[in-house]
């Protein structure tokens, strides 16, 4: 198909502009975080990254407890993961393979508890945890917000599962594997690409999530960086290049996973979305 | 490791069952998910109901009274929560409306083959890859009255608002919120409207290019009804998450000032945990939670409708 030159040109020039509108928050975070204190109230305000200051960044880690922060928040997120993605995936099988009684109830649920907000559950979980002895725990946030993000997870391999021919399952039936072998030795395989996909989408779940961390944990050394860096607002003892050095190290990754899955997650997102 | 040992209770031979798998089998596979789903959202979504029937306090959860309807009553004759609805509609509806239409623009620019499109779209999905907290944060400091760069960048064409205080400006917060909000989710709603695109088969636009059609025409005849369930789910999925997003407005505003970005979440969190009033913020909650599901019933009975129609045509 032939296109117009002009219009292709503007088209570009056009995405150009919202490219520039989408990364200019994060090239803007990492000025401030190299902007030496001397200059930044100045009446103009500095461009550029000034690289002499970059002896910021590890100031902001011996001066607050934000490396205990990470290593928790790392914490949370793989045990969200490990757990959503096991959950997930016999779920995802049994829905994209077997017919039986109830599974459209299965599905609808699952997509229902889109609507809950955390809002919303977080007094109820908040007793429950209390009484399970769970707050003040890292592994009770990984218990929560597992349950939280394994929905999608499991809409998303569902999808993906789908596209697997049942053929690949029935000959490996014939030759005497057992449900569970098929699942582990020929499927998991197939859709590993996916498999990647939302374990990154559970992993940035828990290492995203606010609202219980904020909630669940008082003592200081439980927080995870999300409660961290959201106590750094409105407040004025941190220096601001400070809190912006340690929001690109907690931003870093997750930007850095989804570049580099992006194809998976947005075509599993895409598949689970047609399918609905 | 239980189905392996079911099934050699299964008979062996000439069983047709023996490549689908036992009854159980399925419901094996879904159990631990299914349980583990109950214990943590079916159970805590039944407490809510009860809660939102009683005269719980937050300095004593578990020491309450049930009070009928008190709280729906109560809630219904403050303002505030009134308020709370109109915010939320704005806000949901602007919403849905901006991801999905800038969404569906970026797509059908980039559903194109030109040098440097994957890194493009590389940079556009970036901030729907970052935390929310950290883009409370940057968004905070860039809207800075005094020091942002915003108003700074606005300063220099003379643009400065009055005052200049974005999210504390009873005018200002609002569109600033919704400004932040639709920069972070205008690149999931991008990505995958523009994954449908690409799956409008070639060959129906080229035949109706041979016939003549307009691009204005081919849009409606070929690509629309390709992508049109995508862009259905996708706003049904903006439509519920924006109902439940919490932290990007507790951050940047705390739904301040004086309620103008206090939507039914953020008033619930503060019922519940400033005012301290369980009974009333769980009230909050359900009324949300029965928006969200009516648009969501809403959403697939015309789906289903349309899927239906599409059959019969």
């Amino acid at each position: 198909m032939k296109q117009s030159r002009l219009g292709l040109t503007i088209a570009i020039i056009v995405l150009l502009v919202i490219a520039g509108l989408a990364v200019f928050p994060f090239y803007w975070m990492f000025v401030t975080a190299t902007t030496p204190t001397s200059n930044f109230y100045d009446e103009n305000a500095q461009l550029f990254p000034n690289l002499a200051n970059l002896g910021n960044f590890f100031g902001a880690f011996t001066d607050t407890p934000m490396l205990t922060w990470l290593g928790n928040s790392a914490i949370v997120a793989t045990g969200t993961m490990v757990l959503a993605v096991a959950f997930g995936v016999p779920t995802a099988y049994a829905l994209s393979r077997f017919s039986f009684r109830g599974k459209a109830i299965v599905g609808l649920s699952l997509f229902l508890t889109q609507m809950l907000p955390e809002a919303v559950l977080v007094v109820p979980l908040f007793s429950i945890f209390a009484a399970l002895g769970l707050i003040n725990s890292l592994f009770g946030l990984i218990l929560v917000n597992a349950a939280f993000v394994m929905p999608v997870v499991t809409l998303v391999l569902m999808g993906a599962i789908d596209g697997v021919p049942t053929e690949i399952d029935e000959a490996a039936r014939v030759d005497g594997a057992t449900r569970v072998g098929v699942l582990t030795r020929m499927v998991i395989p197939i859709i590993a690409p996916s498999l990647a996909a939302v374990a990154v989408i559970a992993f940035f779940h828990g290492w995203n999530e606010y609202i219980f961390a904020l909630t669940f944990t008082t003592q200081d050394s439980l927080h995870t960086a999300s409660v961290g860096l959201a106590g750094f607002i409105g407040e004025l003892t941190t220096p601001t290049q400070q809190v912006m050095s340690v929001a690109i190290v907690y931003t870093l990754p997750a930007v850095a996973l989804y570049l580099l899955l992006q194809r998976f997650i947005v075509s599993g997102i895409a598949a689970g979305s047609v399918k609905g | 490791m239980t189905s392996s040992t079911t099934r050699q209770r299964a008979p062996r031979r000439r069983d047709p069952r023996r490549i689908h798998g036992l009854r159980s089998m399925p419901y094996l596979f879904i159990a631990p998910a299914a349980l583990y789903l109950f214990i943590f959202q079916g159970i805590p979504l039944i407490q809510e109901f009860r809660l939102a029937f009683s005269n719980a306090k937050l300095f004593r959860p578990n020491d309450f009274d049930f009070i009928g309807f008190d709280n729906f009553v109560a809630i219904s004759q403050d303002d505030g929560f009134w308020q709370a609805v109109s915010v939320t509609v704005v806000y949901v509806v602007c919403c849905v409306v901006g991801t999905v239409l800038i969404g569906l623009g970026v797509a059908l620019l980039m559903n194109r083959k030109f040098k440097g499109r994957s890194v493009l779209r590389s940079l556009i999905i970036i901030p729907w890859a970052a935390p929310p907290v950290a883009i409370a944060l940057i968004a905070v400091w860039m809207l800075d009255a005094r020091y942002g760069i915003v108003n700074r960048a606005l300063a220099v064409g003379g643009l400065a608002p009055e005052g200049g205080n974005w999210l504390n400006s009873t005018t200002l917060a609002l569109p600033a919120v919704l400004i932040v909000t639709i920069w972070q989710l205008f690149p999931f709603t991008s990505v995958v409207t523009l994954a449908a695109l690409q799956s409008v088969p070639e060959e129906l636009n080229e035949a109706a290019m041979l016939d003549g059609a307009n691009a204005r025409q081919r849009f409606s005849a070929v690509t629309w009804p390709t992508i049109r369930p995508t862009v259905a789910l996708v706003a049904i999925l903006m439509t519920i998450w924006s109902l439940r997003r919490f932290e990007l407005i507790w951050l940047m505003t705390q739904g301040g000032p004086v309620g103008t970005t206090n939507t039914l979440v953020i008033d619930l969190y503060r019922e519940s945990f400033i005012i301290r009033d369980l009974g009333q913020g769980a009230a909050i909650g359900i009324v949300g939670l029965l928006v969200s599901l009516t648009i969501t019933v809403i959403y697939f009975i015309l789906s289903n409708r349309a899927a239906r129609s599409e059959v019969t045509r």
